[in-house]
């Protein structure tokens, strides 16, 4: 039986699964796996109030985008704007649930409840408290992580824009705006974070829990 | 101590774990990651098949419906990039030509592959595998695209004298989509690393120091 100070010792690459011992770095420095030059770890000891700073910000401009007017379209004097609101009264009015109840999840909630697991996390680990709740907001992030698609959906807005041009004067609104933010600021986010990481800061701050 | 075999990595936390079948639970998270091989790969098995089954009706019923003064024209995924090619936007018929059938199509061979090269070895190299398997989760919701631009096409083309709006394949091939993406979840990594025990493969190297 190997031992577990042996075993948090050990990283696996998340590419290519190769096995790889760790060494200790220097502040601000990143290990690279040896196989695919894939991330591996890294250390940044103000990891948790940076992150932070960009979690607030990308919950702001998260709401922001959720509020007002992505995009208005005007044909010949016709009207029309997309709004998360116009989007699930659209949805409802041709009853399209199965794709409606997805978009209500994978759009809106998974995002959403993503941020604010982040927030959460990030502020109970800087006040080091509450061990237990900390734990299963790492384990319920580690499950929602693949299934946020607002990245998806601000491509899929371009190409909708594109097959307008020919037909349509578009206006972009303010949401448009907030929605390249957040996208940029979830790309520095998860560049900044790393889930490793995290669990062994979570060991080091609270100690080893058992259930 | 480090054959590769003996390791695997926790899906939910990352960590390392010894590859003996009696711990059933990670010893960071607690979760369970060791459930048995046999039942992760019929439920990969089980939810592909329901995927590529769903790509059918996904590509035979239309995704979008327009409704011009009362007459309606439907047309299907591949109808919708013809006509979008025949427009002259070359980009935009490639990215959802790319999107709705290549990376549908490519997720569903890739995880074929896996899975009988998991029962019967294979040619390609561990690490390929493992690669092969990495792309096969990062593609996988970019699929959606499509039935995305559908929605939100027809929340924007919502006139009185003209209608815009998303059909049966739209449900069908988002639910392909989903069905692709527990595919991948619950395909097992260890799936790739089962040693056979008559073809041993001893050979595998020392553990590799990370370079920084």
């Amino acid at each position: 039986m190997i031992k577990e100070q042996e075993l948090n010792n050990l990283i696996i690459c998340k590419k290519c699964h190769t096995l790889h011992e760790k060494i200790p770095l220097h502040n601000k420095k990143k290990a690279l796996c040896s196989k695919c030059n894939i991330l591996l770890y890294q250390r940044d000891d103000k990891m948790i109030d940076k992150t932070l700073a960009l979690v607030i910000t990308a919950a702001i401009s998260l709401i922001i985008a959720f509020e007002f007017t992505i995009i208005t379209i005007n044909i010949q004097g016709l009207e029309q704007s997309l709004t998360l609101g116009s989007l699930f009264n659209v949805i409802i009015e041709h009853k399209q649930y199965v794709v409606g109840l997805m978009f209500l999840f994978l759009i809106f909630i998974f995002p959403i409840a993503i941020i604010s697991a982040m927030f959460l996390l990030l502020l109970l680990m800087k006040l080091k408290k509450g061990a237990y709740l900390t734990k299963r907001l790492l384990i319920l992030l580690a499950h929602l992580r693949p299934w946020s698609m607002v990245d998806i959906f601000f491509i899929s807005l371009l190409v909708a824009m594109v097959k307008l041009f020919d037909y349509a004067h578009i206006e972009l609104g303010i949401s448009f705006m907030a929605f390249i933010f957040t996208l940029i600021l979830d790309i520095i986010i998860t560049k900044n974070i790393g889930f490793n990481e995290l669990w062994e800061m979570h060991t080091k701050i609270y100690g080893t829990i058992d259930e | 101590m480090s054959n590769h075999d003996d390791f695997v990595r926790c899906h939910i936390c990352e960590a390392v774990n010894q590859n003996d079948n009696a711990n059933k639970i990670c010893r960071r998270c607690h979760s369970h990651i060791y459930s048995d091989l046999k039942i992760s790969y019929h439920k990969t098995l089980a939810f592909l098949i329901t995927a590529i089954i769903l790509y059918i009706p996904a590509n035979i019923y239309p995704i979008l419906i327009t409704k011009q003064f009362g007459s309606s024209s439907e047309s299907t995924i591949m109808g919708g990039i013809m006509h979008l090619w025949e427009a002259g936007s070359y980009p935009v018929a490639l990215i959802i030509l790319v999107a709705s059938v290549f990376v549908p199509l490519l997720k569903f061979i890739l995880l074929i592959y896996l899975l009988i090269s998991a029962k019967y070895r294979g040619y390609s190299s561990r690490i390929d595998k493992h690669k092969l398997f990495y792309i096969t989760e990062a593609i996988g919701p970019w699929s959606m695209v499509d039935v995305f631009v559908v929605i939100i096409l027809s929340v924007l083309i919502h006139f009185s004298g003209i209608q815009i709006y998303p059909g049966a394949g739209a449900t069908a091939f988002a639910l392909m989509v989903f069905f692709t993406m527990i595919s991948a979840l619950s395909f097992d990594t260890r799936l790739i690393t089962k040693r056979k025990k008559t073809k041993n493969l001893s050979h595998q190297g020392d553990s590799v120091h990370a370079n920084t």
